[in-house]
């Protein structure tokens, strides 16, 4: 069953293009601060100055290298992402395995637990945390994370009571093995290319969120962001510097959540037999912040 | 959702049990927790002044501004719309809200109905011509209008149409103390709502579009269709009334569940075209550490969620008989 997802996978062009394209933003957000020829906290430039063969893409209204400024806010967006998803991808893949597992009390605990932050908008926390206590990004990532694993869980509960109902679980049952035997030599790996739908989905959300808090302002305003970038640039529409300033930001967010987009959505497309319901709700939840 | 029940007992009534208890906790946690938050408006309004306060006086300040009361009559005074007097606005927070409102309904009320309207349209003839060049076109552009996050879009068409062409307004939701008739107020509030609606558009309608595509494609399969076009029926009749309406399911939850967030999925726009929604109202707000207007604007939307949420269940019902006959 897997070996034939993988091979759906490698012909899909939206899959193969998507992936491609994270493999270099990923890259480029690993190994950014080594290309970056100055320091994005250096003052020392003549402000505004258009671009040349020194400053790439020009300096900014504080004299700083846009260029190396934006490889910085690549890699601070991508990593809230990349932090923000695999926290939620742990905690609701565990959640979701466990309470379709175990069912009953537990399982009635978390899905209620589940339902109530389904309705707390996730942003409206973030925000007002962002705003009253400035924590550090890591701790806005997880905060996230922890608003964004119920439909997670949801969808590999939805997964897990399918699959207690198959013979070679029941067997597994049969032969003596305990909850967590189970749920980490069969349940985990028979859903895997599951998980990958909610983490992309996710870490979308992560980073467009954390674009959107940039924006508004409410990072450190030392800390480079996608975001910020943006909204610094706005304010000097009034002189030629959108091509070199306003518009790279928006190329560099845009393309990386395009590329998770592709991912997602062929992966949603590839995998969408086996999981009717799971999928759809994923699609409907990804987007509502 | 799909707890197994032991008993044939009214499900709606657990449901609505259940998310009485969440709205209960949800009030609850909007009373406790801007209690708990460090700083507050005294606090915020004297940060950048010179003025040094003494400790009395700034607890004399403290308790003219603060409205603090019990849960009981906060309660209350949550139904009687009493929601206390903003000192940042200087203006009740019901008045505020309720001015606020009408413009983040209208925006994204409109842009919500036409964005779902048109990917139900498009999706269901796209499924319709499946295989051919029209579908993986749509296709293709609507996944990469996916991936444009509307912070992009919005900043892009406001560069472009307002700051350099001029055609549209940049800020504001029509034109201060201006004179006229109904007619030409209409037009102007139209004016202003073209960039903001169009970003949203934007990022809504491939969302739904692609949503629909797919469940059409499941639907197409079964039987009933082959039936349906055996007996003749019209082709629209066939694609509307037997596959679309099957299809509905998941693109009326997505409706949904939008209009449920409507506060926070407008807040990046309304600020990029600063459009005096609620959006931008909280993010003012919390600028100024205005906490009854934080609570009502974070209470009122999760209420809004709850109860969407809620009457979503027998809406199911009523679209899908499956569903309404289920166990």
């Amino acid at each position: 069953m897997h070996v034939k997802i993988l091979r759906d996978l490698r012909r899909n062009r939206w899959f193969l293009t998507g992936l491609s394209l994270i493999g270099f933003f990923f890259v480029l957000a690993m190994i950014g601060p080594s290309l970056a020829p100055f320091d994005p906290q250096d003052f020392s430039f003549n402000p505004l100055s258009p671009p040349a063969f020194k400053h790439l893409l020009g300096v900014n209204d504080g004299g700083q290298d846009i260029f190396s400024e934006l490889l910085y806010s690549l890699r601070n967006t991508v990593l809230f992402g990349l932090l923000s998803g695999s926290a939620a991808l742990v905690i609701g893949v565990l959640i979701g395995a466990f309470s379709g597992w175990l069912g009953g009390f537990p399982d009635a605990v978390f899905m209620r637990l589940a339902d109530i932050l389904l309705a707390i908008p996730a942003i409206m926390i973030l925000i007002i945390v962002a705003a009253v206590f400035r924590p550090s990004p890591s701790v806005l990532a997880l905060i996230l994370a922890f608003m964004t694993w119920p439909t997670i869980s949801k969808a590999i509960r939805a997964q897990t009571l399918g699959l207690k109902e198959s013979l070679h679980v029941k067997a597994a049952v049969q032969m003596g093995g305990g909850n967590w035997h189970i749920i980490r030599r069969h349940l985990l790996p028979e859903m895997f290319p599951l998980y990958l739908i909610g983490f992309a989905a996710k870490t979308r959300m992560a980073m467009f969120m954390e674009a959107s808090l940039a924006f508004l302002g409410l990072f450190d305003p030392g800390r480079k962001s996608l975001g910020m970038m943006i909204s610094y640039a706005l304010k000097y529409y009034y002189l030629d510097i959108w091509w070199n300033w306003l518009l790279p930001p928006i190329l560099c967010l845009s393309f990386v959540i395009m590329a998770i987009t592709f991912v997602a959505i062929s992966l949603e497309n590839v995998l969408d037999p086996r999981l009717k319901e799971g999928s759809l709700k994923e699609t409907v939840m990804e987007k509502t912040l | 959702m799909d707890a197994v029940p032991r008993k044939p007992k009214p499900r709606w009534l657990l449901g609505v049990v259940s998310f009485l208890a969440a709205a209960l906790v949800m009030i609850y946690l909007s009373y406790a927790l801007p209690r708990i938050l460090p700083g507050d408006f005294v606090t915020a309004a004297y940060a950048g002044s010179h003025v040094t306060l003494t400790a009395e006086q700034e607890a004399s300040l403290q308790s003219l501004y603060s409205q603090d009361t019990g849960f009981g009559s906060y309660l209350l005074r949550l139904v009687t719309l009493d929601w206390g007097y903003s000192h940042a606005f200087l203006a009740p927070v019901s008045e505020l809200f309720l001015g606020a409102l009408p413009w983040t309904l209208l925006l994204l009320g409109t842009a919500n109905l036409i964005a779902m309207s048109a990917g139900f349209v498009t999706g269901v003839e796209a499924a319709w011509r499946h295989g051919t060049r029209t579908e993986k076109g749509l296709i293709a552009g609507a996944t990469v209008l996916e991936g444009i996050p509307e912070i992009c879009t919005g900043v892009v068409l406001l560069f472009i149409f307002a700051l350099k062409l001029q055609w549209f307004p940049a800020a504001g939701a029509e034109t201060a103390y201006a004179e006229g008739g109904l007619f030409t107020r209409v037009i102007d509030v139209l004016h202003h709502l073209a960039l903001p609606l169009c970003t949203l558009i934007l990022a809504y309608l491939p969302g739904n579009f692609l949503l629909t595509r797919n469940s059409m494609m499941m639907v197409m399969k079964a039987p009933y269709m082959v039936t349906a076009r055996a007996k003749g029926v019209p082709p629209r009749r066939v694609r509307y009334v037997h596959a679309a309406r099957n299809a509905l399911l998941p693109v009326v939850t997505r409706f949904g569940l939008r209009l449920a967030f409507m506060i926070t999925g407008a807040l990046v726009v309304e600020r990029i075209n600063s459009y005096p929604g609620l959006g931008t109202l909280l993010f003012n707000a919390i600028q100024s550490r205005d906490l009854p207007v934080i609570q009502a604007v974070v209470l009122f939307s999760s209420l809004i969620v709850l109860a969407v949420i809620l009457s979503m269940e027998g809406l199911y019902r009523m679209i899908d008989p499956r569903i309404r006959h289920a166990r």
